[in-house]
């Protein structure tokens, strides 16, 4: 219960001290993701023969898969994250205030992981922008791909839009109590920042936020992420317009799923407990516990219809689908962190921040399994099944695995250096929750 | 042409729009601009000429309207307005003219003799205005043609009358045996690594029949090519003026959607280093840039400084346009059959109209792949199954004025041909260029042990000595090293 709102130097406090605990998480993913580089920095070299990927039809392999699996998880939980933000500034959530500007910069860091699995996917990153750029005005007309490139960029430009402009209000009146060695970033982003435009700010904020509400169901994971999959005809095993809103589900129960994990770290280094409380803990796990239900109700729905009377090839991908253990554990999770956050919703003793925390690394499990699943079971079931060697067979390589290790680094890195930059959590929602700003400012302004 | 790619996306034809009348904006029509003022031409005249190509192209003015409108200026120009005199056309043939580009009939115009090659004179003429009229016709219909602009290039063949080919291939598959020579053939012609099949050929066994069946499978060289849609970068793409689809392994960036979106499975990824070095594959010493920069032609032109490169050096990597597309990919690039465009191109030493299968398979004596100008009557595809589909008939005339009652030849036999002809998966809407001759997979038809095995040709039984296995996922799962034993490799070529 929020019976004790935080002060201004609660959110200050990670850029003012840092703890032996930080050096640690630092040293750490620092070092996973240096090891990372060195395994990129040998498929750079040999090429994509390093991983387990090999030529779908009489070559028996699939062309895509943990990469692009991958890929998708990360855009999913970088989609999520910018529509709970999103919708936090637009329905005047304020509970979740407090992890708005969190899942805002997961959005960005998500999305740069997502970056950066498109490069590491491609047998000839060096090329990616000489070959592109000439190109796009043609290729958007038809290529997916070229879609997915657009909407990635936008939705990258729109967040760091919105996160610029929010951080503008907080660096300014916090500024006498920043590290003045960060001066010269401050001053950038605060540039020609003046009081009256706090409003303006507040009113364009909404209006963006407005925008990627609409937009976030008809592009990115409601649209042009599904669309590389499901337009493809010679797959059975994407087909279908439920891809859409599968895809949808599946990113708004990662992104929650990822705003726990760094909110109960952040809780935990910082003994934010009267910040980030439980009550909105447990308010994010019924989120996670509904979008869950949806995921698996659209995944039932896909499952009836391919094994009910599809034609051939549609019902061989889907029987294949639903007897592979690993999509089977992966929906088991589910159902298991389903129980869970039904009994907490029940009964309020069941509730725990540490189940909480262990149904969110079990949710993210689970939906990068079935996404890399999705991606070359597809592959492996094509509607021409006149080769022997169809279906293929596809298991990650090691070098493939330790792009998750690397990126998950290197996306905490990328937290790890922001709680040293700005406050992570707004000055809005600590000065006052009774919505008086002007008197919480003057107050702020003074001290 | 895809028509519903062109309507959904801009209802009005670009020169409508008041800002510029190219479809590529403004940026790009100062762009000409600059290239015409650097020509000695007037400029003016150029734009001028080339707003009103785009009226004639949407039919708002009429060809006569826009040779009248322009004979003088053109004439004081250039001393001269060779552009075809309507006085010369037939009538009858005015439909098929106003289906061109203007542009074509302006390159037409010969100003300083027989000498100057085609391109040249578009250039010198400040035909930058047939290049801008052109270039805008071949977008508005979602036809970017090879030249317009240079470096982007389109996903469809070009319309009939403005091909100069569409290459596919006939198979009986009733005279193949699976003696797999044209695999063969392949691999020896284009150094394809260990397992990458650009040709394949299925053996396998339907329900309602007890003999082995085979399906000789290139790439189909499809018309609506979803390999080139999807790509990303345009690397993969349709030469508009003989359709044949192609990879260019300079612009591929390894992202494998041509793959995955191919119904057919023709893709075979470069994983690693190729087997067999460029060096051994290339008998030209320039780099592909130097080969883009020399001074190329047209389709067919065989004046030009490139054409002249490549074909004293017996080229097999480099197509007309200076691409590399010919041949095995490097690292990192996406290959797949490519119906031999340096052979099309007149660079190697085999003569146009061949490709390296159908040799092999004519030389076993088998002569199952017959490859040709589908748009051609008389090329050999269409000499050959218009032959075989004649042959068939006559067996059935041989029923012809039998007068039995109790034999029903309709129901017997199809009135035209007992011989099937099918294409692949046509349902996918790819409109494949490989007609066969023969029966089509069941569903539920499955492959089966070929009578001559894959590795029949490995080592010393191909030109560069690589192993030839049938799946190849095993063989990339050695890793970057390779195999542990390399038994036969490195043979001699």
């Amino acid at each position: 219960m929020a019976t004790s709102p935080g002060e201004p130097e609660d959110i200050l406090r990670p850029i003012l001290n840092t703890s032996k605990k930080y050096y640690i998480a630092f040293g750490i993913a620092a070092a996973v993701a240096l090891l990372w580089s060195a395994v990129y920095g040998w498929q750079l070299e040999e090429g994509l023969i390093v991983t387990n990927l090999a030529d779908w039809g009489s070559g028996g392999g699939s062309p895509w898969g943990l990469y692009i699996g991958a890929f998708i998880w990360w855009v999913g939980i970088a989609h999520g994250g910018i529509i709970l933000s999103a919708a936090v500034r637009l329905f005047g959530m304020k509970r979740y205030q407090p992890v708005a500007r969190v899942a805002e910069l997961l959005t960005l860091g998500a999305l740069s992981m997502a970056g950066l699995y498109i490069l590491v996917h491609m047998g000839r990153p060096d090329r990616l922008v000489l070959s592109v750029v000439p190109a796009y005005p043609w290729t958007v007309r038809t290529s997916p791909l070229a879609w997915d490139v657009t909407v990635i960029t936008l939705y990258f430009v729109m967040t760091a839009t919105y996160l610029g402009l929010t951080i503008r209000y907080d660096v300014y009146h916090l500024r006498d109590r920043l590290p003045d060695y960060l001066g010269p970033f401050y001053s950038l982003v605060t540039l020609g920042y003046s009081e009256t435009e706090e409003q303006i700010i507040e009113r364009m904020v909404w209006w963006l936020a407005l925008g990627i509400i609409v937009l976030a169901p008809l592009l990115l994971h409601g649209g042009v992420i599904p669309w590389l999959f499901s337009l493809i005809p010679s797959m059975p095993g994407w087909d279908g317009g439920v891809q859409g809103p599968q895809f949808l589900t599946i990113a708004l129960t990662s992104a929650i799923a990822g705003v726990i994990i760094i909110s109960y770290a952040l809780r935990w280094g910082y003994d934010w407990d009267h910040i980030l409380t439980d009550a909105m803990f447990r308010g994010l796990t019924n989120w996670l516990g509904l979008f869950g239900l949806l995921f698996l109700w659209l995944q039932l729905q896909q499952v009836i219809n391919g094994v009910f009377a599809e034609p051939v090839a549609g019902k061989t991908a889907m029987v294949a689908r639903i007897t592979q253990p690993y999509y089977i554990v992966a929906i088991g999770t589910v159902i298991v962190i389903l129980a869970y956050v039904f009994a907490q919703a029940v009964d309020q003793r069941q509730f725990s921040l540490v189940r909480s925390l262990a149904a969110s690394f079990l949710m993210l499990f689970a939906t990068l399994t079935e996404k890399v699943l999705f991606v070359f079971e597809g592959l492996l079931y094509p509607h021409f099944s006149l080769y022997e060697a169809v279906p293929g067979h596809y298991f990650p390589s090691i070098v493939e695995f330790s792009s998750l290790a690397g990126t998950v680094s290197l996306c905490t890195l990328f937290f790890l250096v922001i709680v040293k930059l700005f406050p992570v959590v707004e000055l809005h929602a600590v000065e006052d929750h009774h919505d008086e700003h002007e008197a919480a400012h003057d107050e702020e302004v003074t001290s | 042409m895809s028509t519903e790619d062109t309507q959904d996306d801009e209802p009005r034809h670009p020169y409508e729009s008041e800002d510029s009348f190219h479809p590529l904006g403004e940026e790009w029509e100062d762009r000409m601009r600059e290239e015409l003022e650097d020509t000695e031409y007037d400029a003016d005249l150029g734009m001028q000429m080339a707003r009103d190509a785009q009226r004639l192209v949407a039919g708002e003015i009429s060809e006569e309207e826009f040779y009248a409108e322009y004979h003088d200026d053109v004439e004081e120009e250039f001393e001269a307005d060779d552009r075809p005199l309507f006085d010369d056309v037939d009538p009858a043939e005015w439909d098929d003219i106003e289906d061109e580009s203007v542009a074509e009939s302006l390159a037409e115009a010969d100003l300083q003799g027989d000498e100057t090659s085609r391109r040249e004179m578009m250039k010198k003429m400040g035909a930058g205005a047939a290049f801008l009229g052109y270039g805008a016709y071949a977008t508005y219909d979602f036809q970017p043609a090879d030249g317009a602009p240079d470096n982007v290039s389109g996903i469809r063949p070009a319309p009939k009358d403005e091909r100069e080919h569409r290459w596919g291939m006939v198979i009986d598959l009733q005279r193949c045996d699976s003696c797999l020579a044209c695999v063969a053939g392949c691999i020896d012609e284009n150094g394809t690594s260990t397992g990458a099949n650009w040709m394949y050929v299925f053996t396998y066994e339907d329900e309602d029949s007890e003999q082995e069946n085979f399906l000789v499978r290139p790439c189909q060289h499809c018309s609506n090519a979803p390999c080139a849609k999807v790509c990303p970068v345009r690397a993969r793409h349709t030469r508009g003026k003989d359709g044949l689809v192609l990879t260019d392994y300079e612009t591929c960036i390894g992202c494998r959607y041509c793959q995955v979106a191919c119904p057919y499975g023709v893709n075979y990824f470069q994983w690693g280093e190729p087997d067999v070095e460029m060096s051994r594959l290339e008998h030209l010493d320039m780099r592909p840039e130097e080969v883009r920069q020399l001074e190329g032609g047209d389709y067919g032109d065989r004046d030009s400084e490139r054409y002249q490169e490549l074909s004293d050096a017996n080229d097999h990597v480099y197509d007309y346009r200076g691409r590399w597309t010919d041949s095995r990919p490097p690292q990192g690039t996406m290959g797949k059959c490519t119906m031999c465009p340096s052979r099309q191109d007149g660079h190697t030493d085999n003569p146009k109209g061949t490709v390296a299968c159908m040799d092999a398979c004519d030389a076993q004596g088998m002569s199952a792949i017959h490859f040709g100008d589908l748009d051609d009557e008389e090329s050999r595809a269409n000499r050959y199954l218009r032959r075989r589909t004649e042959v068939e008939r006559t067996v059935l005339e041989k029923w012809e004025g039998v007068e039995d009652d109790d034999l029903d030849i309709e129901t017997t036999a199809s009135p035209t041909s007992e011989i099937s002809t099918f294409r692949l998966l046509e349902d996918l809407g790819t409109q494949p260029n490989i007609v066969y001759l023969g029966n089509e997979p069941g569903p539920n038809a499955e492959q089966s042990e070929p009578p001559t095995p894959y590795e029949v040709y490995s080592g010393s039984n191909n030109k560069w000595g690589v192993e030839v296995v049938d799946e190849r996922k095993e063989h990339l799962d050695y890793g970057p090293s390779g195999p542990p034993e390399q038994e036969g490799e490195e043979g001699g070529e």
